[in-house]
C-alpha cells in the first residue's frame, strides 16, 4: 500500500491513464505450475486481482471413488506431488479409521521419519523457487543439492524418489535396511550445516528482506478466517499445528520438538518474510524430531497382519464415514471417506491446504506491485497440483 | 585512424577516400569481429562462473575442454532459427531495435583506448561520448517493447527507461570526480596521468566511493542483477526482448556482454590504472602488454558483476530508483566536491599528506 501512494500522490486529474489487464499465467516462470492470476494494473501497481485454477485438474476425488481403498494412495501421492509421503500418510490414516485398525509400531515410527524427511524436501523446494521468485537463482541449487540427498534416502525403502507409495493403509510397503537410520542421522548432521549456509546467501541478505519484509502482510484475524493452515496460518502468529495440537500419529506427543510462528523479525508479523521464515526453522525442526524418532524405531513388524491380508482380497470396510486430517508441509491435508461397504468409498473428499492459502491471494495482491505480487504467490508455497487435485 | 589510413596509403598505394573507407572497414570488421569474440567468451566464462558457484560444471562436452565451443554452438544455433515476428507487433520497430541498441554499445568501443595509440577515435570528449551513445541503447529496448506488442515487453521497456534515466545521472555524476582530477574528458589522459600519479582510485579518499558508485550504476545500465529489473525473468517472463528469438534475441545479448564490458573496462582505465601496472614498467612493449594488462583488469571487474549477479537477489522497481536519487546521486555529488576542495588544497588522501 505504501508504494501505491508513493505513486498517486501528485498525480494530477487530467491525466488520462487506462487500465492494463495483465495476464499472469497459466504459462509464467513464477506461478509455481499452472496457476493463472488475471491481474489489474495500474503502471506497476495491482488494483485487483483474480486467481483462475482448474488447469491441472484430474478428476482426483472421482478417481477416488471408483478404485479401491488401496488402489487410490499412488493418486493421492501426485496432489502435493513434492510431500507425497505426508499426503499417503493422510489418506492411510483416513482408512485406518475406518476399518478400525491401526499401524504397528515400528510402522508408526518410520512413518515420522519419513514424513519428516519428506517436509525438509518439501520445504527446500520452497526455499530455492522462493529465492528465483526475488530473482536469486544460486539458493535453489543449492536447496536440489540436499533435496537430492532426501530423495536418494526416501528411494531406498520405497523404490522411487518423488512419488513414493510408500505409507500405506496398515503400515508402510518395505523395510528399511540396516543401514538407513545411521545414513539419515548423516543426513542430519550435514543439513544442519548447509542450512547454516542458505541463510548467510538468502536469508540475511539485505535485497531479500526488503523484498520480503513488509510485503503481502496477511494479519492473524484474516488468516483464521480464510482457513489458511501451515507456515501461511503460523507465519501470521497463530501457534498451530497438528502434530502438537492433535498428534495424528501417537509418537508425535513423545517427540520433543518446537512450533515456529512468525514474529515480525524485520516489519509487520504476517509478511512474506515470516512466513519464509517460519519455513526454514520448520525445516531443522524436523531435523529434531527425525534425530529423536531414529533413536525409537523399535523392531517389529511394519504392516499390520490384517491389513496386509487385506491387500490381496478387496478391503471392504463396514458402512460409516471417516476423515483424518494431518499437517503437510502446506498445512492441513484431511481425507473425508464415506462407506457404504462397498469396494471403494462412495464418497472420497480432500480438504487441500494450498486451496484453501491460496484463497487470499485475491485479497493479498491489490495494492501490490508486480514484483511483490511475485513475492506473495511463492510465500503462500503453492503446488497446483494440489490445489487444482 | 589516421596511422591506419596512412599504412593504406603507403602499402596498397590507395589514396584519398579510398584509403579512409578501408581503413573505416578494417576498423569495424575487427572491432566487430573483436566484440563477438569477446561476448561468446564472455558468456561461456558467465555460465561456467554461475555453475562453479551453484555446484554444477556448467557446459562441459561442447568442443572439448571444458565446453569452450559451447558459445559458438549457441551462436550457430541462433543464426539458423526461423526468423519470428509476432503477427500483431509492429514490425518496423520490432526490426530495428535490435539494431538501435547495437549501436548505441558498438559506437561506444570505437572511443575506447586499448594500449597506447590503439584507438579507433581518439576523442577529446571521449568519455562523454561513450557515455552519450551508450544511452541510445535505451531508445532501443523502449523501441523492442513497444513494437513487441506484448504487455511484458512493455513493461519492460517502461522500466528500462525509468532504470536509466535514475543511473545515467549518478553514473555520470561520480565520474565528474576523476575528471576534475585529470583535467580532461579524453580516456588517453587518464592513463597518462596515472601513469606518473599512481591509480586515482587511491588518490583520495572521494575516489574509492565514485568508483563504487559507478560500479554500482553501470550494473543498472548493463541491466545486470540486483538491477535485472528490465528483464526480471520471475516477474516479466523476458521483460523487453520476451518476443525476440534467432538472431535479432542474439543481438540484446550481445549488446549486454558489450556494454558490461565497456563499463568494467571503464573502471579499469579511470579509476585503476588503465593499461599501466604499479612497480611494473610495461613501457618496454606499450601495446601488447597495455593490452593485456587492461584487459586483465576488465576481465577482473567482468567478473565481479558476474558473482554479483548469480548472488544477489533482485531490487523491487521502487527500491531501484530510491537507490538511485536517494543513495546513490547525493553520495556522488559529495564526491565530486569532496574532490574538488581536496584538488583545489592540493591535498591527498590525508589533508597534511599532500598530493
Amino acid at each position: 500500500m505504501e508504494a501505491l501512494e508513493l505513486y498517486t500522490t501528485g498525480v494530477k486529474d487530467d491525466v488520462w491513464t487506462e487500465e492494463l489487464k495483465l495476464n499472469l499465467g497459466p504459462q509464467h516462470p513464477s506461478t509455481h505450475g499452472v496457476l493463472r492470476v488475471e491481474l489489474k494494473m495500474d503502471g506497476e501497481i495491482i488494483t485487483a486481482a483474480r486467481s483462475d485454477i482448474g488447469y491441472l485438474h484430474r478428476c482426483a476425488e472421482k478417481i477416488g471413488e471408483n478404485v479401491s481403498y488401496l488402489q487410490f494412495t499412488p493418486y493421492t501421492d501426485r496432489m502435493d506431488y513434492l510431500a507425497a509421503c505426508n499426503n499417503e500418510l493422510a489418506w492411510s490414516l483416513a482408512v485406518e479409521k475406518l476399518v478400525g485398525v491401526e499401524a504397528p509400531e515400528r510402522a508408526q515410527w518410520l512413518r515420522v521419519i519419513v514424513c519428516e524427511l519428506n517436509r525438509i524436501a518439501s520445504h527446500l523446494i520452497a526455499f530455492g523457487t522462493y529465492g528465483i521468485d526475488m530473482g536469486a537463482n544460486t539458493p535453489f541449487f543449492y536447496a536440489f543439492r540436499e533435496r537430492e540427498a532426501v530423495m536418494a534416502l526416501l528411494e531406498r525403502p520405497a523404490g522411487s524418489r518423488m512419488l513414493y507409495n510408500y505409507v500405506r493403509p496398515g503400515g508402510v510397503a518395505h523395510d528399511i535396511d540396516a543401514e538407513w537410520l545411521p545414513d539419515v542421522l548423516r543426513f542430519c548432521d550435514e543439513f544442519e550445516r548447509r542450512w547454516a549456509e542458505y541463510n548467510q546467501l538468502l536469508s540475511t541478505n539485505r535485497i531479500f528482506i526488503a523484498r520480503t519484509a513488509n510485503v503481502g502482510v496477511l494479519p492473524r484475524e484474516m488468516a483464521l478466517a480464510w482457513g489458511c493452515t501451515g507456515p501461511v496460518l503460523r507465519g501470521s502468529g497463530v501457534r498451530w499445528d497438528l502434530r502438537r495440537d492433535v498428534p495424528y500419529l501417537w509418537p508425535y506427543a513423545e517427540l520433543e520438538f518446537d512450533v515456529p510462528v512468525g514474529e515480525g523479525t524485520h516489519g509487520t508479523l504476517g509478511d512474506c518474510w515470516d512466513r519464509y521464515w517460519v519455513r526454514m526453522r520448520e525445516m531443522i525442526e524436523s531435523i529434531r524430531i527425525i534425530r529423536q524418532a531414529c533413536a525409537r524405531v523399535p523392531s517389529g513388524d511394519f504392516m499390520d497382519k490384517n491389513m496386509a491380508r487385506a491387500y490381496k482380497t478387496p478391503l471392504k470396510p463396514a458402512k460409516g464415514e471417516a476423515y483424518m486430517r494431518c499437517e503437510n508441509p502446506r498445512g492441513e491435508l484431511g481425507f473425508y471417506l464415506v462407506s457404504e461397504g462397498g469396494a471403494s468409498p462412495i464418497r472420497c473428499r480432500a480438504r487441500g491446504p494450498s486451496f484453501c492459502n491460496l484463497s487470499v491471494l485475491e485479497s493479498l495482491l491489490p495494492g501490490c506491485m508486480i514484483a511483490d505480487g511475485v513475492a506473495i504467490i511463492g510465500s503462500l508455497d503453492i503446488v497446483l497440483g494440489e490445489v487444482d487435485r | 585512424m589516421e596511422a591506419l589510413t596512412r599504412f593504406f596509403g603507403e602499402t596498397l598505394d590507395v589514396h584519398g577516400a579510398a584509403a579512409l573507407s578501408l581503413a573505416y572497414a578494417t576498423c569495424i570488421g575487427s572491432l566487430l569481429g573483436f566484440i563477438t569474440v569477446y561476448a561468446m567468451f564472455a558468456i561461456w566464462m558467465e555460465r561456467k562462473v554461475a555453475a562453479h558457484m551453484q555446484v554444477r560444471f556448467g557446459p562441459m562436452e561442447t568442443g572439448g575442454w571444458h565446453g569452450w565451443a559451447q558459445s559458438v554452438a549457441d551462436a550457430v544455433k541462433l543464426l539458423f532459427k526461423e526468423d519470428l515476428i509476432p503477427a500483431q507487433a509492429n514490425k518496423v520497430l520490432f526490426w530495428i531495435a535490435p539494431a538501435v541498441v547495437f549501436c548505441g554499445v558498438f559506437a561506444g568501443f570505437v572511443a575506447i583506448p586499448f594500449a597506447v595509440g590503439v584507438q579507433i577515435a581518439d576523442v577529446d570528449l571521449g568519455l562523454f561520448f561513450i557515455l552519450a551513445v551508450a544511452s541510445v541503447e535505451v531508445v532501443g529496448v523502449i523501441m523492442a517493447g513497444w513494437a513487441s506488442n506484448s504487455k511484458y515487453a512493455l513493461f519492460g521497456a517502461v522500466r528500462e527507461a525509468a532504470q536509466v534515466v535514475s543511473y545515467e545521472v549518478p553514473a555520470a555524476a561520480a565520474l565528474l570526480a576523476p575528471i576534475l582530477v585529470v583535467g580532461s574528458f579524453r580516456l588517453g589522459d587518464f592513463n597518462a596521468w596515472q601513469e606518473q600519479h599512481g591509480w586515482l582510485v587511491l588518490h583520495n579518499p572521494f575516489l574509492p566511493v565514485a568508483a563504487l558508485i559507478y560500479f554500482i550504476a553501470s550494473l543498472a545500465g548493463c541491466k545486470r542483477a540486483p538491477f535485472d529489473l528490465p528483464e526480471a525473468e520471475s516477474e516479466l517472463v523476458s521483460g523487453f526482448h520476451t518476443e525476440y528469438s534467432g538472431m535479432r534475441f542474439s543481438f540484446f545479448f550481445l549488446e549486454e556482454y558489450a556494454s558490461m564490458f565497456v563499463s568494467s573496462l571503464l573502471v579499469a582505465t579511470l579509476f585503476f590504472g588503465g593499461w599501466t601496472l604499479p612497480f611494473v614498467d610495461v613501457s618496454a612493449a606499450p601495446v601488447p602488454l597495455g593490452i593485456v594488462v587492461l584487459l586483465a583488469k576488465t576481465f577482473v571487474f567482468i567478473f565481479v558483476q558476474m558473482w554479483l549477479r548469480w548472488t544477489l537477489p533482485r531490487l523491487r522497481v521502487d527500491q531501484m530508483m530510491a537507490m538511485g536519487y536517494k543513495y546513490l546521486l547525493p553520495w556522488a555529488f559529495v564526491c565530486v566536491i569532496g574532490t574538488a576542495v581536496f584538488e583545489a588544497l592540493g591535498w591527498g588522501w590525508l589533508p597534511l599528506q599532500g598530493a
